[in-house]
């Protein structure tokens, strides 16, 4: 009799938690009247079935790995096992993975939410049963954004301070100004902010971006993120140059247009080092120094981009630069290859991606347009004038470059690896004439042992500075 | 144990189950209004037809010299760069050095549609130096996937899951790169 009772007992509570289980190993999602039971696994849910929900489609490269979901002109890829998402163009980092499973991918409610979802202009709202699937992303926590901006006579500085460390990326708008991108933040102007700026507009919030409306032919020169406190550093400028010169009462400079040298590296970041011990920090240095005595004895004024042993981050070398609206900008550099065998001089000027021109020229286009008042002749000439311009900086840091590289060649035994064009960060955004030179080789033992010779080290400072001069006369 | 005993354990059992049911009910409410998602099987992949790539490499002279060489190439575009970039990072078969200065593996392959590639590889384990380095790196990559995809613009290259600004404190690598053909030995 007791044996039937118990059971009797245990096959009644089994009975009981048969209804449950189903539950205990899924999530309900609801859409426009929809639902559907989704696979559980641990604390991941399958993804496809909720994707399918909302009519997103799901295609997987096999041997790439990569996932695309496609709703109508939103797409999205991401990869099993990495903590990155292109949405819409955008890559994002993630706080967690998906993972593969048995339906295909599984990942948490908070990935599902953010990182797929969201992105497609979701978001989940959580019921007894599961989760309500809902127009409208929603995004994370918010940050508190501070602007402030500094006028100088040829750019701004804008400073966003952030009320906690969180990813952002500054971006030229399509039609013109700047969006900063926040990862998984929402950012919330601070209203307490006031703001006075002859280049910046407007700075608005959408939520999900800042939105800085510029003055005309204003745009952005270059962005980086600096902490304690966490802040995005935001250098305004003409990105569309005159072809009239500034007015002289703009100037704020005293003193003659400066050379800025710049020597690569500092601080802590030592860039190369020889297998003598030479630093490329410490060699770029002494140049630099041998190079300002050179080209002030040759009546010139000079500015170094820092001192001995400092560090500089390489947006403001190229700001500073600007800020003193230098005539030219040189940046030099040693060298360093994983052939032993590689040996020589070489100089750099900025290669303005093909893509970049074209973003730039629809930008202006877009500019004209909107404005609704400028004839198609003078949209036209407008950006023949920008095109022009361009050219005409490029072609002069590419004049520099050559009558740099060409004393450089006639060191003995320095061996010419000509010029050459590369999208260089220290020279992005320079308003000048501008080259990165790097000087020889300290991953050649020859080479290296040449560059630590304080005579040799004279002897390129002499060719450089008699190649800046040769190009200012 | 006597009648009395059993109809208590029998009523505790049935309490029991009317509770878990409650619990777990409601979500039951919407059976009729449920769908089952379909979940196909993962398609098997299908030999792709072989064909020649050229493949850039480091020489002795510093430049990007081209390997040639011949492999399965997909149609699909993802799968293409993936089998360029793969190809890249398993190094020479020749005389010419690898690009690549490290072991790395190729995480992630991204495809927006405006012709833009995004590729992650794994992080070098210690600190690079040089422009060179980093010229030879990125326009190896970069020349040798735009050179045998040429329906994509440019490539971003990704190190360890995130956009890095430089990797040894030259050349800009937080937006996608163009083909850049002066590094090639001519």
């Amino acid at each position: 009799m007791r044996k039937a009772l118990i059971f009797s007992f245990l096959f009644l509570l089994t009975a009981s938690l048969l209804p449950a289980q189903e539950s205990m190993h899924t999530v309900e999602f609801q859409y426009a009247g929809r639902s559907v039971l989704v696979p559980k696994l641990g604390n991941r849910v399958e993804v496809i079935p909720i994707l399918a929900l909302i009519g997103a489609g799901a295609e997987y490269s096999l041997s790439a790995g990569t996932y695309v979901v496609a709703l109508g002109e939103q797409r999205l890829q991401f990869t099993p096992g990495h903590k990155l998402v292109l949405a819409n163009g955008v890559l994002l980092n993630t706080k967690e993975a998906a993972v593969p499973s048995p339906g295909g991918i599984a990942a948490s409610i908070s990935f599902v939410d953010q990182s797929l979802l969201g992105p497609l202009g979701f978001r989940l709202e959580p019921i007894p049963q599961g989760y309500r699937i809902a127009p409208g992303a929603r995004f994370a926590d918010p940050v508190s954004v501070r602007p402030a901006a500094a006028d100088f006579a040829a750019t701004t500085t804008l400073v966003l301070t952030l009320d906690r460390a969180t990813a952002a990326v500054a971006e030229p708008a399509e039609d013109g100004g700047i969006v900063v991108r926040f990862d998984d933040s929402s950012p919330r102007l601070d209203p307490t902010a006031r703001l006075q700026s002859r280049r910046v507009r407007s700075i608005t919030s959408n939520g999900r971006e800042v939105v800085i409306k510029t003055s005309p032919d204003i745009g952005l020169l270059n962005s980086h993120l600096l902490d304690d406190p966490p802040r995005v550093i935001i250098e305004l400028g003409a990105v569309i140059p005159k072809p009239t010169p500034a007015p002289a009462q703009a100037l704020e400079r005293s003193g003659p247009p400066p050379i800025v040298i710049d020597p690569g590296h500092g601080g802590k970041d030592t860039g190369a080092v020889g297998g003598n011990g030479l630093t490329e920090r410490d060699l770029t240095m002494a140049v630099a120094q041998r190079l300002a005595a050179e080209l002030e004895a040759r009546g010139l004024a000079v500015r170094l981009t820092r001192d001995d042993g400092e560090g500089r981050a390489l947006t403001d070398r190229t700001a500073l630069a600007n800020r003193l609206e230098a005539k030219l900008f040189v940046s030099l550099h040693a060298n360093a290859s994983t052939f032993s065998s590689v040996r020589g001089a070489e100089t750099y000027y900025m290669s303005l991606d093909a893509q970049a021109t074209d973003a730039a020229a629809a930008a202006t286009a877009k500019l004209e347009n909107e404005a609704g008042e400028a004839s198609d002749e003078r949209s036209d000439l407008d950006l023949i004038l920008w095109d022009l311009a361009q050219t005409s900086a490029l072609n002069e840091s590419a004049e520099l470059a050559v009558a740099v590289q060409t004393r450089l060649n006639a060191l003995l035994d320095l061996r010419d690896r000509g010029v050459k064009q590369a999208p260089f960060v220290v020279l992005t955004g320079a308003t000048m004439p501008a080259i990165l030179v790097e000087i020889g080789f300290l991953s050649n033992p020859a080479e290296a042992s040449r560059l630590a010779r304080p005579e040799h080290q004279q002897e390129l400072a002499r060719a450089i500075a008699t190649g800046i001069e040769a190009f200012l006369r | 144990m006597n009648r009395r005993v059993f109809w208590i354990i029998a009523a505790a059992g049935v309490s029991l189950a009317l509770l878990v049911w409650l619990l777990a009910g409601p979500g039951r409410r919407v059976v009729n209004r449920q769908e089952v998602v379909e979940i196909d099987a993962l398609p098997t992949p299908t030999p792709a037809p072989e064909q020649r790539v050229m493949l850039l490499f480091g020489g002795s002279d510093g430049m990007l010299h081209p390997e040639l060489r011949s492999v399965p190439m997909p149609a699909e575009v993802h799968e293409r760069v993936r089998m360029v970039v793969l190809e890249v990072l398993a190094g020479p078969t020749g005389d010419l050095q690898p690009v690549v200065p490290w072991p790395a593996e190729l995480n992630v392959v991204f495809v927006d549609n405006k012709g833009n590639a995004f590729i992650d590889l794994s992080a070098p384990p210690e600190p690079l130096t040089g422009s060179h380095t980093e010229l030879l790196l990125a326009y190896g990559l970069v020349d040798s996937i735009l050179l045998n995809c040429p329906e994509l613009t440019a490539v971003q290259i990704l190190f360890g899951g995130q956009e890095v600004p430089t990797l040894t404190g030259h050349l800009d690598f937080s937006r996608p790169l163009v083909l850049n053909k002066r590094f090639i030995a001519s």
